[in-house]
């Protein structure tokens, strides 16, 4: 088990001629919450999934757990994406028997208590769920695993601000301690008080990454107020009026 | 891991074909029935007639969703959406892919099973009708023999052979060719098309240029061999060259998914 969860050094990744992330350096102990906060398109997403092995980078070295990506950097990755990931015929349940299988660190009997505090019925199938159950679905699954690494992309994005204060509660009361949580959003207001570090991350390059109280000490505002400030102050200059 | 993923995929199977298989045989067991209606009215006739209709359009969905099947569980299973989950497994990308390439192969072999089963239930015939024809098969397997020295046994295991490596080529030239399709960041689809296409050729070509060097060293080998043994060594050679070709999609295809995946 090595010490720093996460190494990036130099990493990149271009879209064709367009480029996502230019040389991210980056390192996230054990034991923290962590917001990757940047507006769209600042490369968030891509940095999670590289991270989780579904992107390449183009350059640079990243080793999670002190190890490159590949099937022990999965096995203590816990990911909850942007998007829906289940075949439509699976219920609930089939999809606990998948986690049960592929991840020695999946708590079945926890997921199921979690799938009735949210109000999810296990055994419905996936298609006959609403949009935004079948997000809790995903976010019991990810949650449900005493993983090392949770890579949790726009958690809060899709769902009313009642329904974030559930989600970020579920998060910080399932998370296994000795991991360590990364959660990328660019609605900053509504996790602040959960996280210990923030990392901005601009047109793919990281342009702040401390810790939330040092951030508050030496700036004297919050991380949402300078967040605003740093992101507006660009908005200007590039508008120029 | 490989069993484990295989489970998946099974039981995605047989949502898939659930009703299909049950379908067709049911369907071929009216039509046994209906068949004896046909040519005593016209209400027969007509009876018959729809009832042979729809066994033939049951038996041409099968083939359809067959083919759905086996491009779809791997385009969206690895490479669309559900693709999120499965590369984020951890297990290894050549699992993932021979899971997908294993369960297309049994879901093509039930599929032909079926159809053939259905033929058998279709046609009226009589354990004294396949004894006949049992013991013909016998007789031509017999005159075989003796005209050309023919190992029948051994050529049959050798179609046998050669159809499923066949078939494991040409669904790994269908996964290679989605490999590539996925590398664009745009019209996927359209690049898998074009991929397929260029595979197709570049296949012909080495065929046609070893084909000739093939030939041309070893025609004297051909010279003192008997008719049977000369159809032997074809089909070796066929066996091999498209094992070969199976092997090496197969690792394009790995190459592709472990080094170059690109979700985006």
């Amino acid at each position: 088990m090595s010490d720093l969860l996460i190494q990036c050094r130099g990493l990149c990744k271009s879209y064709g001629h367009k480029s996502a992330l230019q040389g991210v350096d980056l390192q996230v102990d054990r034991g923290r919450i962590v917001g990757l906060l940047g507006p769209n398109g600042s490369g968030k997403t891509t940095l999670i999934k590289i991270l989780c092995g579904l992107l390449q980078p183009t350059a640079g070295e990243i080793l999670v757990d002190g190890q490159s990506i590949g099937t022990h950097s999965k096995s203590v990755i816990s990911y909850l994406p942007d998007r829906m990931y289940f075949a439509d015929w699976m219920a609930a349940t089939d999809l606990f028997d998948l986690f049960h299988d592929f991840y020695t660190d999946f708590d079945r009997q926890k997921a199921i208590a979690m799938c009735e505090s949210l109000g999810v019925e296990p055994r419905d199938k996936m298609k006959t769920m609403s949009k935004g159950t079948k997000e809790k679905v995903q976010l019991v699954l990810v949650m449900a695993r005493k993983a090392q690494l949770y890579l949790l992309d726009e958690p809060i994005a899709g769902v009313d601000p009642a329904a974030r204060d559930f989600i970020l509660s579920t998060i910080l009361t399932n998370y296994n301690e000795e991991g360590s949580v990364l959660i990328s959003t660019h609605l900053i207001s509504d996790i602040e008080r959960v996280l210990d570090e923030a990392i901005f991350l601009k047109e793919g390059k990281v342009i702040l990454h401390n810790s939330v109280d040092n951030i508050r000490e030496t700036e004297g505002k919050s991380v949402d107020a300078l967040f605003r400030e740093m992101f507006r102050a660009q908005t200007l200059e590039g508008g120029n009026f | 891991m490989l069993g484990k993923l295989l489970k998946y995929d099974f039981r995605s199977m047989w949502k898939q074909f659930a009703f299909i298989w049950p379908a067709a045989l049911a369907l071929a067991l009216v039509n046994r029935f209906t068949l004896t209606l046909s040519g005593d009215s016209e209400l027969g006739d007509m009876v018959a007639g729809i009832a042979g209709l729809v066994y033939a359009a049951i038996l041409i969905s099968m083939c359809v969703i067959a083919i759905i099947f086996v491009i779809q569980r791997f385009f969206k299973g690895l490479l669309g959406d559900e693709g999120y989950l499965m590369n984020t497994l951890p297990v290894k990308p050549w699992q993932l892919i021979a899971s997908k390439l294993i369960c297309a192969t049994v879901a093509t072999i039930v599929s032909i099973a079926v159809a053939l089963l259905s033929i058998f239930l279709l046609a009226p015939l009589s354990a004294v009708d396949f004894a006949d024809a049992f013991r013909e098969a016998v007789q031509v397997f017999s005159e075989l023999i003796a005209r050309y020295h023919a190992n029948v046994p051994l050529l049959i295991v050798e179609l046998v052979v050669l159809c499923l490596v066949g078939l494991l080529a040409s669904y790994l030239q269908l996964y290679l060719a989605m490999a590539i399709g996925h590398l664009f960041g745009r019209n996927r689809i359209a690049m898998s098309v074009i991929a397929y296409v260029g595979i197709n050729a570049v296949i012909s070509v080495v065929t046609t240029v070893l084909g000739s060097i093939f030939l041309q060293h070893t025609v004297w080998l051909f010279m003192g061999m008997n008719d049977w043994q000369i159809w032997h060594t074809v089909m070796v050679c066929l066996i091999l060259f498209t094992a070969v070709q199976a092997v090496v999609f197969f690792f394009i295809t790995e190459n592709i998914l472990h080094r170059h995946l690109n979700l985006e």
